[in-house]
């Protein structure tokens, strides 16, 4: 166990002047400013001490002191704390040191900054597009606030992305954008050689609609949970607590015991039915549509309480600054009970089931291995990570709203398989089912909602993670004026998982590609949708069904 | 030919058509039966109707020949499906009188008919000029091609047995006991090979809509694919008659029902075992399946066959 005294201590003394100012709101939470030239030594320090890359961020501060500021964000798992290293660039010349060489899975959030912000990494490894459509014009940084949030640059012709070098001897296929395995759009092009996968190169972020730039310069901080529940459609509740905790943390608000108890019972919620949902999913893309079929027939029993609950069956608008919106009664808190009693005796059922095919063990078991040691390198979460002998889950490690009341296992296996996933999460939602019962009995009286007034000093930073079903989610807030962040960043779970994803492919066979991408639970929009403005930007926001039918005509008329 | 042979090919062709139609409707109705749902239940009395529906959409669906296939090959492969099904219900016998050619070498005509079907595959995923459906289409030549190996070798069994090529004399062979008993190996086998000759689930690999869109006929429409959909259910027809001719002893029964009823109530029986298997079982990975049919079927195969002979040669001395 580090205690926060003793990582200052071991930073000033190896880094002396390259350590400027420290800053500690609370216990668990370290804000460190840095020296950029020392920016990849210090990180490597961090984890060295056990820390683990989460994500960074970037942001525009050019009217205050005109630089850009870089944040690389590490949770320290054993001794529950985040550590976040600030560094500032100036902005004419904003050159870094890439951490990437060291930590892969910063790749993408550097990538991401050099098409937001412009920033220049000096050796990363893949310096490509990552997040800007391919025609979006050179020299435009969304993210810079003298970019207006609706920019929309004329779309161009005759560009693509140029994909990595295909392996000699290998052929491509492409897997996406549009595909049955992928339930959202991404493109995967695979390198095969016969049928065993090679390689593979990723184009994503297709859907990206620039929530954080929108969020950042027309809404106000308490209309931001009902936008950050459409990040994703699976686990919405999981992105509203994690802004609404770190809106909280900002501003020192403390939220009443019940709202906090809600809040468990909408997570696990949303836990118990994503599960589920896997489970069939999973079961689908190794061609049995059985599985598929009996596990959503489950789970529709949670999504009909869902529904009593909260007045839809999913984007459940629940969960606000300040607390929650609806209060559990005593009548559904007694359905509740039935539902979770059908679920996990149906459940028991499928997972005898499962656990016993030895045609479902062929297919998954030595699939998509990575060990534990690639997994712990490319900073792998959730059951991804759990599945691989990786020992962390937020809800433990760095407890929130009522877990620190409740008692669960966080189910670890080290097959390092898609095998071990399967088990895993069916596991995670037995444990689920144990934490909604727990915290239904424990649940105290008391208000849902405490008032939040809605003025908090801005350049305040406050970084919040939770568990959803598919990882941790991260959320990092710096507020601002007129009532809304300055910088929100959002890292959903499949964003670390996706960038793992090409080393579990290596040398399977093309068969096993949807399964092993289906391993993750993918969730590409939340993934793409987490920073901003894109060319489908302002459309997707602004179209009603009337405009979106008057250009699908003008279009049809144009082609005739 | 005589009128009553016309007779018999016409009614042959319009049953096998029909039962492959309705074996649509019925699989879809029976696999939500096994998984808890309703299924097609809206158009006509049980939703029976539904497939009718299909047709027509399908008939009315754009037949689109994409620009970068091979056109011709492209335009013959479904057919070769169909037809080569089809002309293997000519030498079933279904009941004494009702067969459409009584050949004396039945058993090596369906094969060579089977063997035939693989071209509509391996044709229809190269004239597609498409990735998945060139993958969907060496999977489906390498898996049929395996298959057919120890199909026909897991029927030899039964010929020495009968002592005869000839479908009708290999009823006529079981009039004590059904072949599924004395070749009970035989039988395993050329079911598993079946399943993998009609392409369906658990080995419907050249298809594997989860990694391949659709394989071998992504690129097809209209009633091209239709002619695929088709040939799919009329294989299941075909392969699950067979095993009731060679294997458990075709229109034989008690005398309370005629023949026929016997032949195609034996015969519904393991179509809905086929469809129980879709309900039940994953798709192994190709190389698994290549696997499982060189070094444990084959071996079988070719052990069924030498004990048999070899009990045979012993009982005729």
């Amino acid at each position: 166990m580090l205690t926060i005294e003793e990582v200052k201590n071991k930073l000033s003394n190896r880094f002396k002047s390259a350590i400027i100012h420290f800053d500690h709101p609370l216990r668990s939470r370290l804000f460190v400013d840095i020296d950029k030239a020392r920016v990849r030594e210090i990180s490597n320090e961090i984890v060295r001490m056990g820390g683990r890359y989460l994500v960074s961020i970037g942001y525009d501060n050019i009217a205050r002191d005109k630089t850009l500021g870089l944040i690389h964000t590490f949770s320290l798992d054993r001794d529950d704390l985040f550590v976040c290293l600030r560094s500032a660039v100036p902005a004419e010349d904003p050159v870094l040191d890439s951490i990437t060489p060291d930590i892969p899975n910063a790749g993408w959030s550097e990538r991401e900054y050099m098409d937001l912000l412009g920033m220049k990494f000096t050796g990363h490894p893949k310096p490509k597009r990552l997040i800007l459509s391919d025609d979006w014009p050179e020299g435009i940084y969304p993210l810079r606030k003298e970019v207006p949030w609706n920019l929309m640059p004329p779309p161009a012709e005759n560009v693509a992305y140029q994909l990595d070098e295909c392996p000699e001897g290998c052929t491509v296929v492409p897997v996406g954008p549009f595909h049955p395995t992928l339930h959202e759009p991404a493109h995967f092009a695979v390198f095969v050689d016969g049928e065993t996968i090679k390689g593979c190169d990723y184009r994503g972020f297709m859907v990206h609609r620039g929530i954080e730039k929108l969020c950042q310069t027309q809404v106000t901080y308490n209309e931001i949970p009902f936008i950050a529940e459409r990040i994703c459609g699976i686990c919405g509740s999981v992105h509203a607590t994690s802004y609404s905790q770190s809106v909280e943390l900002a501003s020192g608000l403390k939220i009443s015991r019940r709202a906090e108890f809600i809040r468990t019972i909408m997570l696990e919620i949303e836990r118990v039915h994503s599960h589920l949902l896997w489970l069939g999913v999973a079961g689908h893309l190794i061609g049995f549509d059985t599985v598929f079929m009996q596990a959503w027939r489950v789970r529709e029993s949670i999504m009909w309480f869902s529904e009593k609950l909260t007045g839809n069956r999913k984007t459940y608008g629940m969960i606000v600054v300040g607390g929650v919106r609806r209060d559990i009664t005593p009548e559904l808190k007694d359905e509740l009970a039935g539902v979770l009693k059908t679920i996990e005796k149906e459940l028991m059922t499928i997972k005898n089931a499962i656990i016993g095919d030895t045609a479902i063990h062929r297919r998954t078991k030595g699939v998509g291995c990575i060990t534990n040691e690639e997994a712990r390198l490319w900073s792998l979460v959730g059951p991804v990570a759990r599945a691989r002998g990786i020992d962390i889950d937020v809800r433990r490690d760095h407890p929130y709203a009522a877990y620190d009341e409740v008692q669960f296992d966080v189910p670890v296996l080290d097959s390092c398989d898609v095998w071990a996933t399967v088990v895993v999460r069916i596991l995670e939602t037995f444990e689920s089912i144990k934490i909604i019962r727990q915290a239904l009995d424990k649940m105290p009286d008391g208000p849902i909602m405490t008032e939040f007034a809605e003025d908090i000093q801005p350049l305040r930073h406050a970084i919040s993670a939770v568990e959803a079903p598919r990882g941790e989610v991260v959320h990092y807030l710096i507020t601002g004026e007129e009532n809304r962040p300055e910088r929100w960043r959002v890292r959903a779970p499949t964003y670390p998982n996706l960038q793992g994803v090409p080393l579990m492919l290596l040398n399977d066979q093309f068969a096993d590609l949807p399964i092993i991408i289906g391993s993750i639970d993918p969730c590409f929009s939340c993934t793409d949708r987490v920073v901003k403005v894109d060319v489908g930007s302002g459309k997707a926001i602004r179209l009603t069904g009337r405009e979106l039918e008057q250009i699908s005509r003008a279009k049809l008329n144009a082609g005739r | 030919m005589t009128v009553m042979g016309l007779v018999v090919i016409a009614g042959v062709l319009a049953a096998v058509i029909s039962c492959a139609a309705f074996l649509v409707w019925f699989e879809r109705r029976l696999l939500a039966f096994f998984q808890e749902r309703y299924g097609p239940n809206r158009v006509g009395p049980f939703g029976v109707f539904q497939v009718v529906a299909d047709i027509i959409k399908l008939f009315f669906k754009e037949d689109w020949v994409p620009p970068f296939s091979d056109r011709a090959v492209f335009v013959i492969a479904p057919v070769f499906v169909v037809a080569s099904v089809l002309m293997s219900f000519a030498v079933i016998s279904f009941a004494p009188g009702i067969c459409a050619a009584d050949l004396d070498v039945g058993l090596l005509f369906f094969l060579a008919m089977s063997s035939l079907g693989v071209y509509s595959i391996v044709l229809g995923g190269w004239a597609s000029n498409n990735k998945y459906s060139l993958l969907g289409a060496l999977r489906g030549a390498a898996q049929m091609i395996t298959y057919e190996v120890f199909m026909g070798i897991s029927l030899m069994g039964v010929v020495i047995m009968a002592d005869s090529f000839n479908l009708k004399k290999i009823v006529e062979a079981q009039e004590h006991l059904w072949f599924c008993v004395p070749q009970f190996l035989g039988f395993a086998i050329f079911f598993i090979a079946g399943v993998a000759e009609a392409r369906r689930i658990p080995f419907d690999l050249p298809e594997a809509e989860s990694e391949l869109v659709a394989g071998y006929h992504s690129e097809f429409s209209s009633m091209k694919f239709g002619m695929f959909f088709l040939g799919e259910y009329l294989g299941v027809t075909l392969i699950s008659s067979l095993i009731v001719v060679f294997f458990f002893g075709g229109w034989l029964g008690p005398a309370f029902l005629p023949p026929i009823a016997w032949f195609l109530i034996k015969t519904f029986f393991f179509i809905i075992v086929f469809i129980l298997m879709r309900g039940s079982l994953p798709r192994p990975r190709y190389d698994q399946l290549m696997g499982y049919g060189w070094k444990v079927l084959l071996p079988l195969a070719l052990l069924n066959l030498f004990v048999t002979g070899a009990v045979v040669l012993v009982w005729q001395n």
